[in-house]
């Protein structure tokens, strides 16, 4: 199915962890286990999966979905350090569409962050605080998007996937 | 076919550094291309209707004003026309308001690109990451019903773009020209032809530029991008980074005079690459342009021996 397919083609891109389990791993069953995908499809899917270029796509989509962020809450980001590359992960699972409109991303990010720190994430100690400073900010830029005058809460709530 | 005259006229991908570009070299422009999704806010599928697009009022009102004594079209981003999803036709219909606000595009582009799957989808910067398209007859009647909307809505010609990729498709049914061809000959499409993209995927393992133009009807060309990119871990990005380089030229000036209903080439930078260029860069680049658009204007067998 051409649906199946694309979406497959979509979950590679945004997770080397699947294209490392296609390439290494049970080779042919991880695809027709969560796709439904015609015997051609497969092969096409494997055959990119292969390719090295793969790396390069998967490299581009995290520095894209990871765009909104390092142009509105680059102090967080810096701050995070190491921990980044985990917590984006963990941020893209539970959010796999990127939202185009970068302050509901960046929002949206902040709001999580929030919770994973107050659920006990170890961060470094002057992450809270820059959080909290970039996070006021990205709320007034999304509010001041709202060009028809209402607040963003009572146009739309954010809710986790 | 030998072009007639108007020669093409020299454009540029409008970014929020271009009226520094025109207040500059002003003449030289005579084309932009405008991209309706940037002049938005995009709340989402979870807005309430009618509530979804809130316009960028003051970037609205300074490309209106660039506009004044240019010709324009628009340059979409974000309908991924090629994927197995109903059409947004709400998207559909706020750049087509768009379209009308600033006096109607000449054409609308669209991208042959994957950006957005059921369940997930890929961002869509503007010099982003597009996934490649199947070219079979389902990717087709799929497109073709989509085409027909978008046409009505906008109003005008749409023109599809070819897209730049990593990673080759293999076993198709359709090479990407004649996918574009098919579309063309149906009466749903013609071409917006981006050279620059032709060499990113051709360095990454796809198709050779030289068979891919000569597998084109180039009759279809109705709008040529020119960029730059550079080199990523041995990988070559479409990021729109630098000037164009010497090879794409080389093709621009073996192919262009032969595309008989070429209107426009135009010049794609990101604008977080502005200061790195400079304006005496980007004016050169546009003066060098208008020497291409200039030899194109003339038939083609004269081009090719100047």
């Amino acid at each position: 199915m051409l649906a199946e397919f694309q979406q497959a083609l979509v979950d590679l891109t945004a997770s080397p962890e699947l294209c490392n389990l296609v390439r290494c791993g049970a080779d042919d069953e991880v695809l027709p286990a969560r796709y439904e995908l015609t015997p051609r499809e497969l092969r096409r899917l494997l055959a990119i999966v292969r390719h090295p270029g793969m790396a390069a796509a998967c490299t581009v989509y995290r520095m894209n979905r990871l765009a909104p962020m390092a142009l509105n809450v680059r102090g967080t980001i810096r701050a995070l350090g190491p921990a980044l590359g985990p917590l984006v992960n963990d941020y893209w699972r539970d959010y796999p569409r990127g939202h185009s409109h970068f302050y509901i991303e960046s929002d949206r990010f902040c709001r999580w962050l929030r919770q994973r720190i107050a659920a006990g994430e170890p961060v470094a100690p002057e992450v809270p605080a820059i959080l909290e400073r970039e996070a006021a900010a990205v709320h007034a830029a999304l509010e001041a998007s709202c060009s028809d005058g209402l607040p963003y809460l009572e146009i739309t709530a954010p809710a986790a996937s | 076919m030998p072009r007639s005259l108007p020669r093409p006229r020299v454009g540029l991908l409008y970014n929020p550094t271009t009226p520094r570009v025109l207040a500059y070299a002003n003449g030289l422009v005579e084309h932009l291309s405008v991209m309706p999704d940037r002049l938005w806010f995009d709340f989402g599928s979870e807005a309430p209707p009618g509530r979804r697009f809130h316009r960028v009022h003051d970037a609205i009102a300074r490309v209106a004003e660039d506009l004044v004594g240019r010709s324009f079209a628009g340059h979409g981003l974000g309908l991924s026309l090629p994927s197995a999803i109903p059409l947004d036709e709400e998207m559909v219909a706020a750049g087509a308001a768009i379209s009308r606000d600033l006096g109607g595009f000449a054409w609308h582009a669209e991208h042959l690109n994957l950006f957005i799957a059921p369940r997930g989808s890929v961002p869509n910067a503007q010099a982003g990451l597009g996934l490649p398209v199947i070219y079979d007859d389902e990717a087709f009647d799929l497109m073709a019903a989509k085409l027909r909307v978008v046409a009505d809505a906008f109003a005008c010609r749409i023109l599809l773009e070819n897209g730049s990729f990593f990673t080759p498709v293999p076993d198709l049914d359709y090479t990407e020209p004649e996918f574009l061809n098919r579309l063309l000959h149906a009466g749903l499409s013609g071409t917006l032809l981006d050279l620059h993209n032709l060499l990113v995927s051709a360095r990454n393992g796809g198709m050779d530029p030289v068979a891919y133009l000569d597998a084109l009807d180039l009759d279809g060309v109705e709008e040529v991008h020119l960029a730059g990119g550079d080199d990523h871990e041995g990988f070559y990005m479409d990021s729109h980074s630098t000037v164009t380089p010497d090879v794409v030229w080389e093709l621009a000036y073996e192919y262009l005079p032969h595309c008989g209903n070429l209107k426009a080439i135009t010049f794609e930078y990101q604008e977080s690459y502005f200061d790195d260029l400079g304006l005496p860069t980007l004016a050169a680049e546009l003066e060098r342009i208008h020497a291409l658009a200039e030899a194109c204007g003339r038939p083609a067998e004269v081009a090719r021996a100047g």
